[in-house]
């Protein structure tokens, strides 16, 4: 890891008034077998979307902002903004998380320790729009002038040398897509500032008060879930149609004749998983019915609205989102009357289920939760399924979400499991609390749209994807099959991404995965080979 | 709104070229598409994954799994590939005039 090399901020108003692209050479050096490794530039938008649809102060767009139809348009913009953040610094309109955004905004010491921790920042080859201090200081000098009495007075003499206009708010709300809102600023910072929570609070006011966010998590993510069922657009019947495919397949891989349980009232858990399980990875869904069902666990899956999906894409931009997917996932627990909720996979389902509703849920709207990775544990150390580690014999790594590690300091389960099933696991560096984001968190791994895809696989995952070879750098050849383990499903998302880009299956015969696909792979009970190497 | 147009097709599309209105879907249409995917010419074997592609989202509203669909078209992954080189999810999905799939898929 490089030395930390503690810099200031330069100057704001300076790169805000110049566009900052992404230079493909800066990007932090991968090893071998990657030397010869070529990065094409990433690509702008055509003159065509330019002229419908806002881009960053780098040229990319997450947000897809429309460009708005007059000046008249824009002022309007710019007033409901400063309304908007007139709110989010009073209590009645902000008693979510006006106490920690507060004491970040009002406390930084600008000493930017937290720069180097940043993967997007050092990955980038450390561009200062993508510093993790950026958008907050923006936000701050926006408040000193702004919202602060006489703070309009001699401004540039006080450091609030910004200017309100649309074109600073677009590179804000732009710039709040540029962060994965992983933490590892905040973990790094000795004041405990919290920049991640910052940037989700920008996406926030944008969100609420000006109906600006990125449509992958908004209208194509929760306002679908809400109203078909799940952000995939998955419906009841496509569900048991995806559920009789799952026992056909489990039947012929397996030989075990498994029913996949639903709306069992009572059961001990109701088990939810990320949607994209179904449609994306079904062998992780099967994984988990064959663990459950041969360790005599009373589980089931919900086939109501909502109750099938645990995405809850609100955690990440917007609260009344995030309230109207908790409670409906609450409600659809109580109705089934289960002792508690099991979440699968998905790092960000166990930050919204668990630790966040913790804060905003009041206790007699909640159902007890608890994460899949301390179930399997007990299930693994407590050998109450059989288990022959020599069918995973292969090199192993581990990935950790950072929604399930750093947010909720869930460590050593996933890694006990491991060192019980996988003879060849080895940590990749850093790890655990501070591992790396995949560079697809915060929902970047659902955006698919413009030039971001392309911006998530060369920026916000090459820290991640520089770990997994070195990781494996004894035994990095393409011959010897190697299995990155992601339990997340939008980490997962975001591996196939990384894995595609850098051509990783060709050149390295990197393979990625859930957990439990390695728990299963190596039960006794079942017939060899529930990995499928030949299926990338 | 973006429009796509080639020859008499004329679509409202995505920002990634994907189709609006999935009902305005036609063989025609297919094979414009195509044509923004690399693939000049649709075979029996396109269509054939096209077709079942078409057929599920008409029942169930959304793209089959992969895997599912390799198994009922009988297609192993590297063959649809082969077909489509963006992929079923990207390319095949697009040209069956599916919407770009969303969530975390």
């Amino acid at each position: 890891m490089q030395k930390a090399t503690i810099q200031p901020l330069k100057d704001l108003e300076m790169f805000l008034a110049a566009d900052e692209t992404v230079d493909v050479d800066q990007l932090i050096p991968l090893p071998f077998p990657y030397e010869d490794w070529h990065d094409e530039p990433i690509p702008g938008l055509s003159n065509d979307q330019a002229s419908r649809i806002e881009s960053g102060p780098d040229g990319v767009c997450a947000a897809q902002i429309p460009v708005p139809p007059s000046d008249e348009a824009r002022e309007r913009l710019v007033a409901k903004f400063l309304e908007g953040l007139k709110k989010l610094l009073t209590r009645e309109n902000n008693w979510t998380f006006l106490q920690p955004l507060l004491l970040s905004m009002d406390n930084c010491v600008k000493c930017q320790t937290c720069a180097e921790a940043c993967p997007i920042f050092t990955g980038s080859g450390r561009m200062e729009i993508y510093r993790p201090t950026f958008r907050a200081e923006m936000l701050r000098k926006i408040v000193d002038r702004y919202i602060k009495p006489g703070g309009h007075v001699f401004p540039t003499l006080r450091g609030n040398d910004i200017e309100l206009s649309w074109d600073t708010l677009v590179k804000l709300a732009e710039l709040s897509y540029r962060c994965t809102l992983c933490r590892r600023c905040a973990q790094a910072c000795p004041v405990g500032i919290d920049n991640g929570l910052i940037t989700r609070e920008i996406r926030k006011l944008f969100s609420q008060e000006l109906g600006i966010a990125m449509p992958e998590l908004h209208e194509k993510g929760t306002v679908k879930q809400l109203t078909v069922g799940s952000s995939t657009g998955l419906n009841p019947a496509g569900l048991m149609d995806v559920m009789e495919f799952a026992e056909e397949d489990i039947l012929e891989k397996t030989g075990i004749n498994i029913k996949i349980p639903f709306d069992v009232e009572g059961a001990e858990y109701l088990v939810m998983h990320n949607a994209g399980e179904f449609l994306s990875w079904p062998e992780n869904l099967q994984a988990f019915a064959i663990i459950l069902t041969l360790a005599g666990i009373s589980w089931t899956l919900s086939s109501e609205l909502v109750g099938y999906d645990s995405v809850n894409y609100g955690l990440f931009y917007d609260d009344v989102q995030y309230a109207r997917v908790a409670l409906k996932h609450y409600e659809v627990a109580k109705k089934l009357g289960v002792k508690k909720i099991m979440v699968g996979e998905c790092g960000h389902a166990h930050k919204a289920i668990m630790p966040v509703a913790d804060r905003l849920i009041p206790d007699e709207l909640r159902v007890r939760s608890e994460s899949c990775l301390v179930v399997l544990e007990d299930l693994v150390l407590n050998e109450k399924i059989l288990l022959d580690p020599s069918r995973n014999d292969f090199p192993v790594t581990l990935h950790d979400p950072c929604n399930i590690t750093r947010s909720m300091g869930i460590i050593q389960p996933q890694r006990n499991i491991l060192r019980k099933i996988a003879p060849r696991f080895r940590e990749m560096e850093p790890h655990g609390v501070n591992n790396y984001c995949c560079g697809g968190g915060s929902g970047f791994a659902v955006c698919q749209s413009l030039n971001f895809p392309s911006w998530k696989a060369k920026v916000s995952g090459r820290l991640k994807f520089r770990q997994l070879l070195e990781a494996f750098s004894d035994s990095i050849e393409p011959e010897t099959k190697k299995y990155v383990c992601a339990p997340c499903s939008n980490c997962k998302g975001q591996m196939r991404d990384l894995l595609s880009y850098y051509q990783a299956w060709e050149r390295t015969g990197m393979l990625y995965g859930g957990l439990v696909e390695l728990v299963v792979n190596a039960m006794v009970d079942v017939r060899e080979g529930f990995i499928d190497w030949d299926f990338h | 709104m973006p429009k796509f147009t080639q020859g008499d097709v004329t679509i409202d599309v995505d920002e990634d070229g994907f189709m609006l209105e999935p009902e305005q879907w036609n063989e025609e249409v297919a094979k414009a598409l195509a044509t923004t995917e690399g693939v000049e010419d649709l075979t029996e074997a396109h269509w054939k994954v096209v077709n079942y592609l078409r057929e599920y989202y008409l029942q169930f509203g959304v793209a089959p799994m992969i895997r599912k669909l390799c198994k009922e078209t009988g297609f192993k992954l590297k063959e649809i590939y082969d077909l489509f080189p963006s992929g079923p999810a990207k390319g095949a999905c697009k040209v069956a005039g599916l919407p770009k799939p969303t969530g975390c898929v």
